[in-house]
């Protein structure tokens, strides 16, 4: 009966980290979704935002001595306004050519950005100093019982739940999100009912960047390292979540997120922890072969 | 310049480069260094993984990122059987050439019916999932410790040592995939490969079998990678999962993406702009920084899709070639002068 209550405790445990890490993985993968959805297009260069957005933090902090909160604020910005520009240098000159031109150009300005993050950041892994984190960060952790949930935890959990909410308000109540469904839908038509749809492909690139950020951002508290590869495991894996839970759909790549943290937590503590990393590209795999719709996405239907 | 690109696109450019095969195998004897040999034959090396890689996205339209994967199989296996089995060169490359397809079989079959996006990233994570698993099987490959000891590769009795014999090694390799990849180009295969990268769906409903031509493209590519990976195995007499890795992959990607889809000749110029670039980078930039070389890569990827989608050396099939020789030969007839020449 102890052991047993230990062992559910313990998994209790896992499933709290395995949460945190699905949080960060959806706030990813929506980047992702988002601009399949309207667009059509894999960006790569979405995980170098991400480690962008962690980077970017540091610097402000530990150059500029900017308090973290403003640090944090200044970065999704710079992140957002960064996403347009991406759009706007790479992939919009490219609308009418062939996908392949287009995903080639997505996984040449990944390449480059990590590299430009290595030369400018170089390839030592960094923290976020202690003394210019508020204080709470630094607390111990409180328990439930038995299970321990740190002040970090906490603040990634509540901050991705706001920005998934404040996401789905813009989708679904407001008019330029009303203007992305459609866009999605039909790029065409909604021309012809009057959308701008460069500019909601923009707002879109703007939006997945912000939040690509944050995760960003995040991640480099929880783990305590930032580092100009950081980008590629995490858009992999964020890819992963977008594909599993269908991609192009929102609220997919949410639990998308959400299942594949714990897969992998669970996975990497019950089944081998070699094969963390393989347990999402396994997943993907799998997903993409037998249900490529993902778990709650729309069948893909080739258009003639 | 209009000049020189139909000179490019000619057939006389094929020559001229045939001659650039004569004559580069007597350069090693121009007393050059082993350093530069090296390099010579790295280049060689990266043109026959990129003319496979060329077969699926140059000639079928599909972005393969996958392929380093391939190249790491046909690697192990040709490190592992000479260790283990103490097999020649002229056994072991074929068995991991064959490896190879086999793999590329077992992959294509489920994934090549997907739309490009999700072949390109289920062939990312099946590269991933190669070098995780060379990493963690210890029992069989040593993981991280890497593969030493492979007994170089012999011939007739004769022991490879010396690096200009390497190079020549190289170069028959070349040759073979060069005479492969551009049979297979003229052949009804090549036409077949074409008409799916085109639109596929035409090419469907004209009586193409997609699913057939395109895993019959995947494994070709597959060997292709297998053979090189092999003769590196052979060559460098150690493997250690870290050179497999997925920016590989990129490397070679970027190969052919300069030289053009689709192009033999173009891709076997990019090898030979890049792979050179690449060491001259090593000497300019210190060691811990030698990764950001890829950004130049990134860059010409990004660059090149841009304005120059076709590459250096855009592909133009024989067909055109000829229609293009017809038009202008009845351009110049009498009937289209232009009106002024009659008076």
């Amino acid at each position: 009966m102890e052991s047993l209550l230990e062992q559910s405790s313990l998994i209790l445990q896992q499933l709290v980290n395995g949460i945190t890490l699905g949080g960060v993985y959806a706030l990813i993968a929506v980047g992702y979704t988002m601009v399949y959805g309207v667009i059509q297009l894999i960006n790569f260069a979405h995980g170098e935002i991400y480690m962008l957005g962690a980077f970017l933090t540091f610097t402000m902090v530990t150059t500029l001595h900017l308090p973290f909160f403003v640090a944090i604020l200044l970065t999704i910005m710079l992140c957002a306004c960064f996403g347009i520009i991406l759009d706007f240098v790479a992939y919009r000159p490219l609308r009418k050519a062939p996908r392949l031109a287009a995903l080639i150009t997505a996984i040449g300005m990944s390449l480059f950005l990590q590299n430009l993050a290595l030369l400018i950041w170089g390839s030592q892994i960094k923290s976020y100093p202690r003394e210019v984190l508020p204080a709470i960060f630094s607390k111990a952790a409180f328990s439930l019982g038995d299970v321990f949930i740190s002040w970090i935890q906490v603040f990634i959990l509540s901050v991705t739940v706001i920005a998934m909410f404040m996401l789905h308000i813009i989708i679904h109540k407001t008019k330029v999100g009303t203007a992305m469904r459609a866009v999605s839908q039909d790029k065409t038509t909604a021309a012809l009912m009057g959308i701008a749809v460069n500019r909601v492909i923009s707002f879109t690139f703007a939006i997945g960047s912000a939040m690509g950020a944050m995760a960003g951002i995040m991640v480099g508290l929880y783990y305590n390292a930032i580092f100009p590869h950081m980008g590629y495991m995490a858009g992999v894996k964020a890819f992963a979540a977008a594909v599993l839970g269908g991609i192009g759909s929102v609220p997919g790549a949410m639990l998308g997120g959400g299942v594949l943290g714990i897969a992998e937590v669970l996975g990497a503590g019950y089944l081998s922890s070699e094969y963390r990393d393989g347990i999402s590209y396994a997943v993907m795999i799998l997903v993409i072969l037998f249900k490529p719709a993902g778990l709650i996405g729309k069948p893909l239907t080739e258009k003639v | 310049m209009q000049k020189i690109q139909n000179f490019i696109k000619s057939p006389k450019a094929k020559a001229v480069l045939i001659c650039l095969v004569l004559v580069l195998p007597w350069l090693p004897l121009g007393g050059s260094t082993n350093y530069v040999l090296r390099i010579l034959t790295t280049v060689v090396l990266y043109m026959c993984l990129a003319l496979g890689l060329n077969i699926v996205p140059g000639f079928n339209g599909l972005l393969d990122l996958g392929y380093v994967g391939f190249y790491g199989i046909g690697a192990y296996t040709a490190g592992l059987l000479s260790i283990h089995y103490n097999m020649p060169f002229w056994v072991v490359v074929p068995l991991a050439a064959m490896n190879g397809a086999l793999w590329g079989i077992l992959l294509g079959t489920p994934t090549l019916r997907l739309t490009g996006d999700y072949f390109a990233i289920v062939t990312f994570g099946f590269s991933e999932l190669v070098v995780l698993v060379i990493r963690n099987e210890l029992w069989l490959t040593r993981g991280p410790m890497g593969l030493p000891g492979i007994s170089p590769p012999s011939i007739f009795g004769h022991t490879f040592m010396y690096d200009w014999e390497y190079f020549y090694l190289a170069l028959f390799m070349l040759m073979i995939v060069i005479v492969v990849v551009s049979r297979l180009q003229d052949s009804r295969i090549g036409r077949a490969w074409f008409a799916i990268r085109e639109d596929d769906i035409a090419a469907q409903c004209s009586g193409v079998n997609l699913i057939k031509y395109k895993v019959t493209a995947f494994a070709i590519s597959a060997a292709i990678g297998g053979m090189g990976g092999a003769f590196y195995a052979k060559w460098f007499r150690f493997i250690h999962p870290d050179m497999f890795k997925f920016w590989e992959s990129i490397l070679i990607l970027c190969l052919v993406v300069l030289g053009g889809l689709g192009s033999i000749t173009g891709t076997m110029l990019g090898a030979l702009v890049l792979i050179p670039l690449s060491e001259i980078l090593r000497m300019v930039l210190p060691q811990s920084m030698f990764n950001a070389r890829y950004m130049i890569y990134g860059l010409v990827l990004v660059m090149m899709m841009r304005w120059r989608p076709d590459g250096l050396i855009p592909f133009v099939r024989d067909q055109e070639n000829k229609a293009l020789k017809i038009k202008n030969r009845i351009l110049n007839t009498k009937a289209f002068q232009p009106a002024a020449d009659k008076e």
